[in-house]
């Protein structure tokens, strides 16, 4: 496994995986392909080849290049370092199932849940397409809103479909994964974006439905700072965005509840994918997409070795 | 005496105290609704509601609960009633004035009358410390009698007044009520506004307003005209035959409501002689014209009228007027020794072409102009006329007499230096602009008689008339510019001298250097060019009620009418006396210089005449009534009394109506000034409360919602 730590600089392209940076893009695909090249940019390693046995060519070796790639054959012959580029895998399904309740609505700066989660699918599904995967997307709350099959094709509907995506109805988890676990027959990498408002046994019981039908499942729990820190000051009434409910709060006296049970959660929610083999990764929306995409460059890497 | 409030609606305020209180109580935590993805963490506790329901802070809700009593007490404006001595008041010494309509159509009926009687009751209703003023009024107001506590001359001015000719006009009477008042020493103000309130009578904007406190009774003596026949638009046309005026009179005959037809004669009456009746039929709210025969004119000063048989509005039934032999202008061309025999061809014809024989237009061809030239001329054109020095004094003689000089500058007009003062500048050199299309008129002086019939729309187009060769003129500083050339020259220019005047045209009035002969404006512009340089003025045939003439003004003379003084004995500076048309005199002495006015009131006809002689054909004037006081729409006296006093007087009820309750109640009000010390206080008790709150709030610090104030 790569150290990532040496790769997180500040090269030229880090500043557009910042939300509030990345709000201003309306070009999803634009936005898709300035953040993950300049996030690739940032590595210095090869981006999409690497992951396959399939020789394709030699290319001379630049500083940052993995020196295990090194032919030293060619080397010995020449006395100049080259590298070798293999072709990378084409055969993946990658869906991107994306939870667009009306939690995902919220967000406490300029840039929303849901927001985040759209930068975020963008991201994933142009760095597949590149991988020559097939894309799929799934949006849904609390039944599937719209369903795009993988397909080498349907890249362009996918980014469509994400910019669309608009937060309004109630959300559950169960009945929508069910769904899609009869839809998606064929085997692939699912990635799950969502803020998870439900119970860790509701939410488990549903993503395990994916997991059982042999998917590799992402999850990314995306939550805004305020959900997490719950920086409220005055005393007011607190209305569920999603059932409309309406309680009267006084902040300052729940906060170390609040935060508490947050943690409890999110820990418990980790723990328990863990235990199933899905990567869980939590985001919060005022943090750099870099986390995300290198935990989706991690899984990808894992998954082509066990291949 | 008791505390009473100027508005006590706004006592509903106080009830307002107990809004926020209400409101405090019973609403639900609605403002700072922080919305939040889910209430899954957080736990539902109840908001504290028992703590809001009780009130904390006693103190404060009563400070605040007075503050807005004490605002809604001041905005109901309180006073402490002194009823006792308001009675006492409206029981003092009043200052009454009586404003008496005296318009001709306060004649229908018995308006008149009733008005009178009304005067009366109201001066026998006066207190023995109360005054009294008698003003009568039409266009103008006439102070009778100016507050006087004498009854018995208030009456005796009462039994003079008469039903006059005029219109009425409600400003000057008020006026002088205003007047009358603001100088009166007396607490009580009333004004008795007996008319009949026509809507014609007031505009609105008059500008009155009677002292504060004034109590305006207005008392309408109007009474239904169904039906009223007048005589309008009196036209006298007249033609010259043979030396001799022929005049065609002819009328309207107009109609105001009506349900039949009726047939009436009208009488035309000359020299107080019946010469002409006609019938004509009008149908309710029709109009008819009648035209009669045509008649001989040879004496001047001659009286006339049109009448119909009287109505009840029998100011309008008659129209008269004077008429008198026209008399020619007569007109001396001069045209240069070396000009062509036509040259003055177009100005003769033009001249010439008059129905009425206006103008007597007489030509001669020579370089120089004689005494016996200028006898019984009253206008001198010079057509290009190369003039000596002898000549030209002898024009500023006839100028300064008051005949009129006008000099057409063609090519060889030229004017002696020795008497350079009589032009109204320096003739220069003639210019060619016969490149392009020639100059054009750019600038007409509208507002001068000249120009003025041609002001309007569609009255005469000199845009067409091309200039192509012009003579410079230099004005001086005394001249004024009448016409100029689209390149600025001067075109057309005058100048007064003594009682005549001397004009330039710097170009031809002929085909010779530009075309304005042949252009439609020609002949009318000839003719208002010769009329006005003559300086002789359209005669009146007759005055409305209520001008005034100035009998020491030739000019106004000459206007009125006044065709023969040695016919009329007016020769010289002698005392004269006026007859009026209701058999009174009006001494007009012979004075100084100063004028000499003859007030015009009554309708019917003036005559003017030495005392103690009797002329032949003595000086007549007519007058008329202002037809528009035939329009007897009326007006809501009301609306006239809250525009001169702001709050309505009562309606009606002769000299016991003083009901001044309202504005003493004011009056109380307005001295007492209650409202401004509750104002204060309250503002001064919102302060206080707003330091204590503050202090209070920050006592509790960051407490929980809720706990505010009550």
């Amino acid at each position: 496994m790569p150290s990532y730590s040496r790769a997180r600089s500040t090269a030229s392209g880090a500043q557009f995986l910042d939300p509030s940076v990345l709000a201003r893009i309306d070009n999803l695909e634009l936005l898709a392909r300035t953040v993950v090249d300049g996030f690739l940019n940032g590595l210095h390693r090869s981006p999409y080849l690497g992951f396959s046995l399939d020789f394709a060519e030699h290319r001379p070796y630049m500083p940052g290049d993995d020196i295990r790639r090194m032919d030293w054959r060619l080397f010995a012959r020449t006395d100049r370092h080259y590298i070798k580029l293999f072709e990378a895998e084409t055969n993946s399904n990658f869906a991107v199932l994306l939870d667009v309740s009306r939690s995902m609505s919220y967000g406490s700066h300029e840039v929303t849940k849901l927001d985040y989660a759209r930068y975020l699918a963008a991201c994933l599904a142009f760095f597949s397409n590149r991988q020559r995967d097939r894309v799929g997307l799934v949006t849904f709350d609390h039944e599937i809103v719209e369903y795009v099959p993988p397909s080498m094709k349907h890249f362009d509907t996918v980014l469509h479909l994400i910019a669309r995506a608009e937060a309004g109805r109630p959300g559950s988890l169960t009945a929508p994964l069910l769904q899609i676990t009869e839809h998606l027959g064929r085997k692939g990498i699912l990635v799950l974006i969502s803020d998870f408002y439900e119970g860790p046994d509701a939410v488990l019981s549903a993503v395990g439905l994916l997991r059982a039908r042999g998917h590799d499942v992402m999850v990314f729990h995306v939550l805004d700072p305020t959900e997490l820190e719950f920086p409220f000051e005055d005393a007011s009434g607190f209305e569920d965005l999603e059932t409309g409910e309406q309680i009267p709060v006084i902040p300052g006296k729940l906060r170390a509840d609040y935060t508490r049970m947050v943690g409890e959660h999110t820990a418990e929610l980790r723990e328990r994918f863990t235990a199933q083999r899905i990567d869980y990764t939590l985001l919060d929306t005022s943090k750099p997409l870099d986390l995300a995409l290198f935990q989706y460059l991690t899984v990808r890497e894992r998954l082509a070795r066990k291949r | 005496m008791s505390l009473s409030f100027l508005v006590p609606l706004f006592l509903l305020g106080i009830a307002g105290i107990v809004v926020p209180i209400v409101v405090h109580l019973t609403r639900r935590q609605r403002k700072n609704v922080v919305a939040f993805p889910s209430l899954m963490f957080l736990r539902k506790i109840p908001f504290q509601e028992q703590r809001r329901r009780r009130v904390q802070h006693w103190f404060l809700l009563a400070l605040r609960a007075l503050a807005l009593g004490l605002l809604a007490l001041a905005f109901a404006r309180p006073f402490v009633d002194d009823s006792d001595s308001a009675l006492a008041s409206s029981r003092g010494p009043r200052e009454v004035v009586v404003l008496l309509d005296r318009s001709y159509s306060m004649g229908v009926g018995d308006q008149f009358e009733r008005g009178l009687d009304a005067a009366r009751v109201a001066f026998d209703g006066l207190g023995p410390l109360d005054r009294a003023s008698l003003v009568l009024f039409g266009q103008g107001a006439r102070v009778v009698a100016r507050s006087t506590s004498d009854r018995l001359r208030l009456r005796g001015a009462l039994d003079t007044a008469r039903v006059g000719s005029g219109t009425t006009r409600f400003g000057p009477a008020l006026k002088v009520a205003q007047t009358i008042l603001e100088e009166s020493e007396l607490p009580g103000g009333e004004v008795l506004l007996i008319s009949d309130f026509q809507r014609t009578g007031w505009s609105g904007d008059e500008g009155v307003r009677l002292p504060t406190g004034t109590v305006v009774t207005p008392l309408n003596m109007a009474t239904a005209l169904p039906d009223n026949l007048q005589l309008a638009d009196v036209s006298l046309n007249r033609q010259s035959a043979g030396g001799r005026d022929r005049v065609t009179p002819s009328v309207r005959v107009v109609r105001q409501g009506g349900s039949e037809p009726v047939t009436v004669p009208v009488t035309l009456v000359l020299d107080g002689q019946e010469i002409q009746s006609r019938e004509v039929t009008v149908a309710p709210d029709g109009v008819q014209t009648v035209v009669f025969q045509p008649f001989t004119l040879s004496r001047p000063h001659t009286p006339g009228s049109v009448r119909l048989p009287a109505d009840r509005l029998e100011a309008d039934d008659a129209r008269h007027f004077v008429l008198s032999p026209g008399s020619a202008l007569g007109l001396l061309i001069i045209q240069g020794g070396r000009a062509e025999r036509d040259a003055s061809l177009y100005l003769e014809r033009a001249l010439g072409i008059s129905e009425e024989g206006r103008f007597d237009v007489s030509v001669r061809r020579q370089d120089l102009v004689r005494d016996s030239d200028l006898d019984g001329t009253s206008v001198v054109i010079l057509n290009d006329t190369r003039l000596n020095g002898a000549s030209a004094n002898r024009l500023r003689t006839f100028v300064e007499g008051g005949g009129g000089v006008l000099l057409l500058a063609g090519p060889s007009a030229s004017w002696p230096a020795s008497a350079a003062d009589v032009l109204p500048g320096s003739l220069g050199a003639a210019g060619d602009r016969t490149d392009g299309r020639g100059g054009r008129l750019g600038f007409l002086e509208y507002a001068h008689p000249i120009f003025e019939a041609f002001s309007g729309p569609r009255t005469g187009d000199f845009t067409g008339a091309r200039f192509f060769r012009t003579r410079a003129f230099t004005p001086t500083d005394s001249a004024d510019v009448l016409a100029r050339f689209d390149d600025g020259s001067v075109a057309l220019v005058e100048r007064r001298l003594g009682r005549g005047s001397v004009m330039v045209w710097t170009s031809t009035l002929d085909s010779y250097w530009n075309d304005l002969a042949l252009q439609p404006v020609y002949l009318p512009f000839v003719h208002r060019l010769t009329e006005y340089s003559s300086g002789r003025s359209d005669q009146l045939q007759w005055f409305e009620a209520g001008q005034v003439l100035d009998l020491a003004d030739s000019r106004a003379l000459e206007t009125a009418g006044l065709i023969s003084p040695e016919a009329a004995g007016l020769t010289g500076g002698e005392d004269a006396i006026a007859l009026t048309p209701s058999g009174g005199t009006f001494p007009l002495p012979a004075g100084d210089m100063g004028p000499r006015y003859l007030p015009l009131d009554e309708r019917g006809f003036y005559t003017v005449r030495p005392p103690g002689s009797d002329p032949d054909r003595p000086f007549v004037i007519a007058v008329n009534v202002d037809l528009a006081e035939s329009n007897l729409t009326p007006m809501e006296p009301d609306e006239l009394v809250a525009q001169i006093v702001g709050v309505p007087g009562t309606d009606g009820g002769g000299p016991g109506f003083t009901d001044g309750t309202v504005l003493r109640r004011e009056d109380q009000e307005r001295r007492q000034s209650l409202w401004r010390y509750l104002l204060v206080a309250a503002f001064l008790l919102l302060a206080g409360e707003t330091l204590l709150s503050n202090w209070v709030s920050r006592g509790r610090g960051s407490g929980a919602p809720g706990s505010v104030g009550a």
